[in-house]
């Protein structure tokens, strides 16, 4: 396979681009998040398209705004949150293999649903790997996003590209509109009081904008009788209850272990719901009853 | 001689903590230790992530749990015995002025001297316990409980990396400049997380650690010269 490095200019981006792979695995008894993708079905779903491996580095994007250019030809995949892409200037569908020319200009607007695309290219990206990953983080890699300015690399002249002709690729978005997270109860959640836990599970919690890629914290208030615990370990989707009554889910750059009572887990197949819900949109636990 | 099991709490299907209700201690890390190693060991393949913290280890399964297995293990490793690192790491700390801002008030709150504390808290050795907060942030017994102090209720906006730092019953070393509420004494030129090198720390859990005061022109020399602690 032929390979030469060419670079993506990203002109201009909002805050959280990052460069995402499928994280940092093996390195959390020395305290290392796992900084895995926020929506791993998406992100899987391009490197499948593209003919990747399922870890091949994306671009993780959480703002509109975003202006690339391409200094020479690839394909890549576009994934996760609906926005408006303009190729050129023209708008453009995102389904399948986008064939991309030497100097082509890709644009990303509004979101119209969702809050976190993914950008796959042939290859992957070729940025710097720390501990196995090219997973952004602060602390671990020089940069904790990517910011304008930047040059990503990639791979060009690829001898076997995509073909795309007669795919025709089938992909769900209803995830985006779901409400329901399904969660378990935690190991703490049996010290709530019950009408407590019947709040949790029955009320509408609605996204704050304290949102990252460490943890989403919830705008409802829940009265906490229980007193912080001995530091204990947490999973992205763990939902934590703070002294002060907030609720905070675990996402894919949390720390590994905290203080705080652990009440609920999310279903891993719906850590991708909440991760693409927006500040100001609403979400509703709802348990699972059989393990 | 009364040996506990664990208490096993399955989180949904695909996470399973086990917990000691004992107080941490020595004799605990060495049943955490041992049934870490023995879950690595004999459910390996079955492992999707492990994480441990001061009374608890919980595994993510790739599958399903293996529950005959795992109950088996938990009842035949709750009988072994094992042995803790005699490991002890050496790290420089310079004390104090412009690389411990609150040892003064901290000595004051305490009505000691800050040689006073300087000595107490680099008299003991601490047990690393194991690694969380931050990457390289080692969670460490063993703090004088006179040195105990409650956290800041306004936490710092960015504490140096190599830090050392009070907060409630624990002490602990900043291993990357970061926000946070404890009261910092002092100061160690060593690195505490070095991403470029696996492993990324130098200690593990079980190893033991004692602070080292040094001058501020030893704190130079060694900053200009970083390198791993040295073994006692």
């Amino acid at each position: 396979m032929i390979k030469d490095i060419a670079y993506l200019n990203l002109i201009q981006t909002g805050p959280g681009t990052k460069i995402r792979d499928l994280g940092r695995t093996g390195l959390v008894q020395f305290g290392v998040p796992q900084s895995g993708p926020g929506d791993l079905e998406a992100f899987l779903w391009n490197n499948h398209l593209l003919k990747n491996s399922p870890g091949d580095a994306q671009l993780e994007i959480q703002q509109p705004g975003l202006k690339l250019q391409f200094e020479q030809a690839c394909q890549i995949c576009i994934s996760g949150a609906l926005s408006t892409i303009k190729l050129n200037g023209k708008n453009i569908a995102c389904i399948g293999v986008i064939e991309i020319q030497e100097g082509d200009l890709l644009e990303i607007g509004k979101f119209l649903r969702g809050s976190l695309i993914y950008l796959g290219i042939r290859g992957g990206f070729q940025t710097q790997e720390i501990l196995g990953s090219r997973s952004q983080l602060n602390g671990i890699t020089d940069a904790a996003s990517i910011t304008k300015g930047a040059k990503i690399p990639f791979f060009t002249n690829l001898s076997n590209p995509v073909k795309t002709t007669f795919s025709h690729p089938k992909w769900d978005n209803s995830y985006l509109e779901k409400e329901e997270i399904r969660v378990y109860p935690g190991p703490e959640w049996y010290l709530l009081d019950p009408n407590e836990q019947k709040m949790l599970l029955s009320r509408d919690f609605h996204i704050s904008i304290m949102k990252n890629t460490m943890a989403i914290q919830l705008e409802e208030l829940v009265s906490n009788q229980i007193s912080d615990i001995l530091t204990a370990p947490v999973y992205p989707g763990t939902i934590q209850l703070t002294s002060g009554g907030k609720l905070l889910v675990l996402q894919q750059d949390a720390q590994v272990t905290g203080g705080y009572p652990r009440v609920l887990q999310i279903d891993e197949k719906d850590l991708r719901v909440i991760a693409q819900k927006a500040p100001g949109q609403k979400i509703r636990f709802q348990l699972v009853s059989e393990v | 001689m009364v040996e506990l099991t664990p208490s096993v709490f399955q989180i949904g299907p695909q996470y399973t903590e086990i917990k000691w209700s004992e107080q941490v201690s020595d004799s605990l890390l060495i049943k955490r230790l041992s049934l870490e190693k023995s879950l690595l060991k004999d459910l390996g393949n079955e492992i999707d992530d492990l994480r441990v913290a001061y009374q608890s280890i919980v595994v993510k399964w790739k599958n399903q749990f293996p529950e005959d297995q795992f109950q088996k293990l938990i009842k035949t490793t709750s009988t072994q015995r094992a042995t803790l690192s005699d490991t002890v790491w050496k790290i420089p700390v310079c004390y104090g002025g412009q690389f411990g801002k609150d040892l003064l008030n901290l000595a004051s709150e305490k009505k000691m001297s800050e040689e006073e504390i300087v000595q107490l808290h680099s008299q003991a050795n601490y047990r690393i316990f194991f690694y969380g907060f931050l990457p390289g942030f080692m969670y460490l017994s063993g703090l004088d409980p006179i040195l105990s102090t409650p956290r800041k209720s306004i936490p710092d906006r960015s504490i140096p990396s190599g830090s050392v730092a009070i907060g409630g019953d624990q002490t602990g070393v900043y291993p990357l400049e970061s926000p946070g509420g404890w009261h910092i004494i002092g100061r160690s030129p060593i690195p505490f997380f070095t991403p470029s090198s696996i492993p990324p720390v130098w200690g593990k859990a079980g190893d033991l650690i004692q602070f080292n005061p040094i001058s501020e022109s030893e704190y130079e020399r060694l900053k200009r010269n970083p390198k791993h602690p040295e073994q006692v």
